[in-house]
């Protein structure tokens, strides 16, 4: 009879000590879990790009090129995914943030400025490049054009929904006229016709700009007088840490063995633009 | 010894209907319906693992007493284990590579404070009293610290890529050294006592400052990150260890405790005795030793939480804060000093504004109005963002040293005082008035060191704050390592002891 009580005590142990090895092996679980989704892990990259900008992020007819292209490539690469199973996905200016919180992207390289309201929402590995915005004029204009102050009486390009025409005109004060345009390669073609005189925004995108202008038979010329800093970073998942340190090491690598000094050269001397060839300064992946 | 198979810490889920339903000749107990049931599903020869247990009283008795010494074994090993965990991750967060990293953080502002006394002692001229040979003094000052700090950095570094960045900077830091000495050397052959400095001069200093802004200063800051790294990796390992290591301790605890009570309930049953005192003894004692131990390891944790949280992030972040309003500060110097670069330099002295204290602004002007607007610290709901804004959400942490709130404030007031000071400084140079601007330069040195003052108080906080926890780490675990193996051998001794009268009873058994 006591023997039989004992039983049920053994039972209890077991039971008890089985529990307890349950919710310890879910709790490791639970840890694994979140490890495995971070890009680190991961066989198949999808990396959200721009696909409007020239010598940046471009698309046609399903191949992508540009700087930031080869940077997500390279990135992808070095992180252990190959080629075919990096999968480019079109973004926007809007979008970004979003299909990065909702995992449709796995990391974002869209000429993607960090700021500390993006920061809120996602996290950023890099800048990998800080670009400045700077202007863009016809080389015949350039003697008499040598920094954004010089744009007061010119037609500058005003494009809908960029804040580039309304940081030179009313953040910096230069009393440029307004010349709207519905996007940066309308811009180029009112550039190149005269119907306006200059265009102002990131030198990567100018740069770009410049070069389709080249490639056209146009003359046309960076001012290399930047005046803003705007470092762009890699966006990921706000909560994968481990992924941002990650990149960031790639990065790092990318810069100490040539790699991203080749790729800036390669996409931006043909606009002889003057590009910085040393590591940026990080933004760091744990800082709130 | 059948003992040892027939712990618990065998196969759960074994057939334990059927070792209960085991030696079958016995009466049931017809009371319990379950038993009932459970008869009627077991044969009556025991098969597989119930033919392992031991069938008499005494062989039970020893059974169990086996068991309590080897779960009791266990837990005495899992919470060794944990102790030696939380023990390693105070070592490392506390004494080694924490302080290591701090102090390399500091090279951040060493290398810009250096560039920063060049443009000084550029400014001043060789006219006596001009303050040239006290910037200078402090370059050097800066320079030999920076040095320090790059090597204790070169020495944290695990990976090449570190070892590299590490390398790059050092040979950057001969180059940028050598340019300075030229524009030294050309300021002082061209006989200028005060004023704006001749052209090659210029020039030479923007070399050095484009190389100290675009080359030296994102190595050295990376580098830090690098090795903040290291210190977030072992933090969360160790703590992580820590708190399963606490979880084991309390799950190998209950089947300890669970053991016992049936050793206990198994005696009061087979020799109806009401307690076997010995053995409550035991149990109580097991109990204790469970419950302290494992709220010591969750002490463990939070100690290691509010050294990180409250004393490593912060003091990392704030020194970071502190090295980028100094170069800001600097940044006003190359404004009056290069003219030509002016409007580089108030963007640089704007995006540094924010990246401390980041309030949606396009220029200066709107920047200036939005700080002079009020920085309230509202339970950590601060309206602004950037490392003082981080610092501010902070305070919402019940674990925070309580005095972080008002240091940060007085930091605020001195915050807008510089910004105020800056934009009266401008104001001045851009209506034309260069004397007057330089002037409002100097008299805002007084300012700005108040201002760094307070910040360099606000990181102390925090740093008592972290040596206060690693301490309050070092003592909880201290003595552990006697109490666990005391513990041990008292609770089997008590057991044994509990045990031994009654297996005399049975010794025709075996």
């Amino acid at each position: 009879m006591g023997i039989r009580r004992n039983g049920h005590v053994l039972r209890a142990a077991a039971a008890l000590l089985a529990a307890g090895t349950a919710a310890l092996s879910a709790a490791a679980c639970g840890i694994a879990d979140a490890g495995e989704s971070s890009i680190v892990h991961k066989s198949e990259l999808t990396i959200g790009v721009n696909t409007d900008q020239p010598g940046l992020g471009a698309s046609s007819g399903g191949t992508y090129s540009g700087f930031d292209i080869d940077v997500a490539r390279e990135v992808a690469r070095r992180l252990g995914v190959g080629g075919s199973h990096v999968r480019f996905e079109p973004v926007t200016s809007k979008s970004r943030e979003s299909v990065i919180e909702k995992g449709k992207v796995d990391l974002v390289v869209a000429s993607y400025s960090i700021t500390p309201e993006r920061k809120l929402k996602v996290a950023f590995a890099g800048p990998y490049y800080v670009a400045h915005q700077d202007v863009l004029v016809r080389a015949s204009d350039a003697s008499s054009v040598k920094n954004v102050h010089d744009l007061a009486g010119k037609r500058l390009c005003r494009v809908t929904g960029s804040v580039s025409y309304t940081r030179v005109h009313d953040e910096l004060g230069v009393a440029a006229l307004p010349a709207d345009a519905g996007g940066y390669t309308a811009c180029l073609d009112g550039l190149t016709s005269g119907r306006l005189d200059a265009i102002s925004t990131d030198d990567l995108i100018l740069a770009g700009l410049a070069a389709k202008a080249v490639r056209e038979g146009h003359k046309v010329q960076v001012v290399n007088a930047p005046f803003s800093d705007e470092p762009y970073g890699i966006g990921l998942r706000k909560d994968d840490v481990d992924g941002c340190e990650k990149v960031n090491k790639v990065l790092t690598k990318m810069y100490q063995d040539g790699t991203l000094p080749k790729l800036l050269h390669k996409w931006f001397d043909p606009a002889n633009l003057k590009v910085t060839t040393t590591v940026p300064q990080f933004e760091g992946c744990d800082e709130a | 010894m059948t003992a040892v198979q027939q712990a618990p810490a065998g196969p759960p889920g074994a057939p334990s209907g059927r070792a209960a339903g085991a030696p079958g000749g016995e009466a049931p107990p017809p009371e319990r319906p379950s038993a009932r049931r459970l008869r009627r599903a077991a044969p009556a020869e025991p098969s597989g693992i119930a033919r392992a247990l031991p069938r008499t009283v005494a062989g039970r008795v020893r059974a169990l007493t086996a068991a309590v010494a080897v779960v009791l074994v266990a837990l005495l090993v899992v919470a060794w284990a944990a102790i030696a965990d939380a023990r390693d991750g105070v070592k490392v967060i506390g004494k080694d590579a924490g302080p290591q990293v701090v102090a390399t953080g500091d090279m951040y502002f060493q290398l810009s404070d250096m560039d920063a006394q060049l443009a000084n002692a550029l400014l001043a001229g060789a006219a006596p009293g001009g303050g040239r040979d006290q910037a200078l003094a402090r370059y050097d000052q800066d320079r030999q610290r920076a040095g320090v700090a790059l090597l204790k950095a070169a020495k944290l570094a695990d990976e090449t890529t570190e070892d590299d960045t590490a390398r790059e900077l050092l040979d950057g830091i001969g180059r940028y050294e050598r340019l300075a000495s030229q524009a030294l050397l050309l300021d002082r052959q061209s006989g200028r006592t005060s004023g704006q400095p001749p052209k090659q001069v210029l020039d030479l200093y923007r070399q050095a400052t484009d190389m100290m802004k675009l080359d030296l200063l994102p190595k050295a800051y990376n580098l830090t990150l690098d090795n903040g790294t290291l210190v977030r990796h072992t933090y969360e390992d160790k703590r992580s260890d820590v708190r399963s290591g606490a979880l084991w301790v309390i799950v190998t605890g209950i089947v300890l405790l669970a053991v016992l009570l049936g050793l206990q309930g198994y005696l009061a049953r087979r020799f109806r005795r009401l307690l076997n005192p010995a053995l409550a003894v035991a149990t109580l004692g097991a109990l204790v030793l469970v419950a302290a131990c494992a709220a010591m390891l969750y002490g463990q944790a939070g100690d290691l939480r509010r050294a990180k949280e409250q004393g490593f992030d912060p003091i990392l972040s704030l020194s970071r804060a502190r090295a980028i309003s100094n170069s800001a500060n600097a940044d006003e110097t190359r404004f009056l000093l290069d003219p030509a670069r002016a409007d580089t330099y108030e963007q640089v002295y704007l995006n540094k504004s924010q990246t401390v204290l980041y309030l949606k602004a396009g220029n200066l002007d709107e920047y200036n109005a939005a700080v002079q607007k009020g920085l309230p610290v509202e339970q950590g709901r601060a309206p602004f963002l950037g490392f003082l804004g981080a610092e501010a959400n902070r305070t919402e942490d019940l674990a925070r040293p309580v005095d972080t709130e008002d240091a940060l404030k007085r930091v605020l007031a001195d915050y807008q005082k510089v910004q105020a000071n800056d934009h009266r400084m401008r104001a001045l140079a851009d209506g034309g008035q260069k004397a007057q601007a330089a002037a409002a330069r100097s008299a805002a040195t007084a300012d700005f060191t108040r201002y760094d003052q307070d910040m360099q108080s606000l990181i102390g906080i925090h740093w008592t704050a972290f040596q206060d926890a690693v301490k309050d780490g070092e003592h909880g675990t201290g003595g552990w390592y006697g109490v666990l193996p005391a513990a041990g051998v008292v609770i089997v001794a008590l057991a044994l002891a509990g045990v031994r009268p009654r297996l005399a009873e049975y010794r025709w058994q075996r």
